[in-house]
């Protein structure tokens, strides 16, 4: 049997050396003591990418190690149970201090529980990018730092709305529909487009890609009258792009979508996306990790700073700001068209914005 | 060796031939050009083909690979983690090789993508002979061996590409996306991945029903020790049944970065482990060992696909929740 050791003894040596790389990481990156700032994302994406560089500039910025402090993303494996699993790990561990939460499931109290788990254990929770439901499990967590979802799929609306005054049917396609983010986006968008858009399906591909792509085939196919396809998670725009590309049926559809994915990006200079309604991840991490250091130390002047109306309606939200890009001045959107507080951008302009940061998407 | 076709099919004459699972392909067709209201089949055949056509033969792919190791009287459950893995092999080699050009999405250049794909199967390799190292010469059941690695080279593959995107890139990453559009250009060809399947399974075909070494494997499968006592080399039978069944997982995991245009282990091909057996089992091939074709396995892949396609034909609205 010698001549099956020689290529197993080189996979494992392989490994061996991979995992060496990666636990000595670790261990220079945990000196003693550490207290740790955990953001524990809701699944895998470009957009965790742009939130982490937020949390290392945040970690450079607040002077994380002088403090004692150490800020970590963990990613979810896309399943609640997978966040479940997490949250009851971290309420094993002494050094935890703090959990930033992409929850997963709005409403899923089972998460909900481990978070309130977690605050009785003198950690501090907030969520970051998706909240839990605000009516029922409000106390689950201390503040929600991110994007208002709901305006923001008002914004996508409203750029569905003219880029096709004579309206039409749309369907939304995202990771999971109870995601709480999700539900707000879809809402927003309804709202935006107005009554002369039909929504035809809202499609979940449990973070599946190639899933994602068999939505918008099976989405196109189903329906004759289809001609806005929606993008709601970052990973969706790439996905519809791809299929409408492939099928050679750009004209038939307008394109809007949430994030915006390195591959998004290059789509929509290549004239695949009419419009991208851009969150601010990097902002998220810096300022999930302000706040989570600030309620670990109990500063009270942060605190107040980033929350000043903590105790009023909506006050426990920290607003990170959107971004609506079109691909250049010949769009028929303009910025006029959206809130006061968007941000409207070209897609050049967006791309120094990225630039500055040294990001590829967000 | 009779015992090559299903004999316990409850069906009678449709279960000793592949005849019986086409006439269900062929009746899923038409139960869903029956009740789908649009007439998909019918006005848009040539777009729904291709449809079918993408999913079976990339499902088929890696469904070979666990047919032949059933055939030979195993398991092989890591096919899911093993494309995920050698997906973040082929990503991580692009960026081995060209950092600046993965960062900057310029094009790869062909010597590029070759050396990637060439490695990444090389890797394929390094995995199914890992399998049976662990299975021959430690001794652990194949459940428990390939058990093992569809739990670790999905972490292990995050390690690799936020190590590698960390040195690379200057910061680290959780996947690795893919711009070349060569490379993604070959990898979503419909015609190419069908016309690559066909080969795939005509080579398969012809190494179990006509070679000395394919009856072997059916020998192997039907009772491993009076095959042992035969004074054929067993061990080395398993090591190609587990080296092609990774190696076709490789390649399926190269098609699927192309096509998803990243690699991301965490999410890429999450339970198609059980795809793969599911296809292998319906095209008749017994889990105990020493039954089955890769005729029946093609079948048994097509037929999987017409049923999921059908359904999201006569849903319709709210398809993705019956996937």
């Amino acid at each position: 049997m010698r001549i099956l050791c020689w290529p197993a003894c080189l996979l494992l040596a392989a490994l061996a050396l991979t995992g060496g790389c990666s636990s000595q990481r670790t261990e220079t990156s945990s000196l003693p003591a550490a207290k740790r700032i955990i953001l524990l994302t809701n699944g895998n994406s470009p957009f965790w990418d742009t939130a982490r560089a937020g949390l290392d500039a945040a970690d450079d910025d607040l002077q994380l190690e002088r403090d004692g402090f150490e800020a970590v993303l963990e990613v979810n494996d896309g399943t609640p149970q997978g966040q479940i699993d997490k949250l009851k790990q971290f309420a094993s561990q002494r050094d935890i201090v703090a959990v930033g939460v992409s929850v997963i499931d709005a409403a899923n109290v089972a998460v909900a529980d481990e978070m309130k788990k977690l605050q009785d254990k003198g950690v501090h929770v907030v969520t970051i990018d998706s909240d839990v439901d605000r009516d029922k499990l409000r106390d689950a967590r201390f503040a929600f730092i991110g994007t208002d979802n709901l305006a923001g799929g008002i914004e996508l609306g409203t750029a569905a709305r003219h880029l096709r005054p004579e309206g039409g049917q749309y369907v939304t396609f995202v990771g999971r529909t109870g995601a709480q983010n999700a539900i707000e986006r879809v809402s927003g968008f309804k709202q935006g487009a107005g009554d002369k858009f039909e929504a035809l399906d809202n499609m979940a591909d449990d973070l599946d890609r190639t899933r994602a792509r068999d939505n918008v085939r099976n989405a196109i196919s189903n329906h004759r009258g289809l001609n806005v396809l929606v993008g709601i998670w970052s990973y969706n725009a790439p996905a519809i792009v791809d299929v409408v590309r492939q099928l050679n049926r750009r004209s038939d559809f307008t394109i809007v979508a949430f994030d915006a994915e390195p591959v998004a990006i290059k789509d929509m200079e290549a004239g695949f996306i009419d419009a991208m309604v851009v969150q601010n991840p990097f902002e998220m991490g810096y300022q999930g990790v302000r706040l989570m250091k600030a309620l670990a130390q109990d500063d009270k002047a942060t605190i107040a700073e980033m929350l000043p109306n903590s105790e009023g309606d909506g006050g426990d939200i920290y607003d990170t700001g959107l971004k609506v890009v079109v691909p250049d001045e010949d769009s028929p959107l303009q910025a006029d068209l959206f809130g006061e507080k968007t941000e409207f951008l070209q897609l050049g302009d967006f791309k120094n914005w990225l630039a500055k940061y040294g990001l590829q998407g967000s | 060796m009779s015992p090559l076709r299903p004999k316990a099919f409850p069906l009678g004459w449709l279960a000793r031939s592949e005849a019986g699972l086409g006439l269900a392909v062929v009746a899923v067709v038409l139960l869903t050009l029956l009740f789908d209201q649009q007439r998909t089949y019918y006005y848009l055949p040539e777009l729904s083909a291709l449809d079918v056509l993408r999913h079976t033969s990339m499902l088929g792919i890696f469904a070979l690979g666990a047919a032949i190791v059933i055939i030979s009287g195993g398991i092989d459950l890591s096919a899911g983690s093993v494309i995920a893995f050698s997906g973040t092999i082929c990503a991580t080699l692009m960026v081995f090789l060209a950092p600046e050009a993965m960062q900057k999405a310029e094009p790869l250049g062909a010597g590029v993508i070759i050396l990637a794909v060439g490695g990444t199967l090389v890797v394929g390799f390094l995995i199914g002979s890992l399998h049976a190292w662990l299975i021959t010469v430690i001794g652990l059941p194949p459940f428990i061996a390939t058990l093992a690695t569809l739990v670790g080279l999905r972490s292990l593959a995050r390690a690799v590409i936020e190590n590698v995107t960390l040195h690379a890139f200057g910061a680290r990453t959780t996947q690795i996306q893919i711009f070349d559009q060569q490379f993604r250009a070959l990898t979503t060809s419909v015609w190419l991945r069908a016309a690559l399947f066909l080969m795939l399974a005509v080579a398969a075909w012809v190494l179990l029903s006509r070679t000395v070494v394919g009856r072997h494997l059916y020998a192997l499968g039907g009772n491993e020790e009076a095959t042992r006592l035969s004074g054929i080399r067993t061990d080395r039978l398993k090591w190609l049944a587990y080296a092609l069944s990774a190696m076709l997982s490789s390649i399926a995991g190269i098609f699927y970065i192309g096509d998803q245009s990243v690699a991301d282990p965490q999410t890429l091909a999450r339970g198609y482990e059980l795809n793969a057996i599911a296809a292998a089992v319906v095209g008749g091939c017994s889990l105990r060992g020493g039954i089955g074709t890769i005729p029946g396995t093609v079948l048994g892949c097509l037929f999987l696909r017409v049923v999921i396609d059908g359904i999201a034909k006569i849903i319709k609205t709210g398809a993705d929740v019956y996937e």
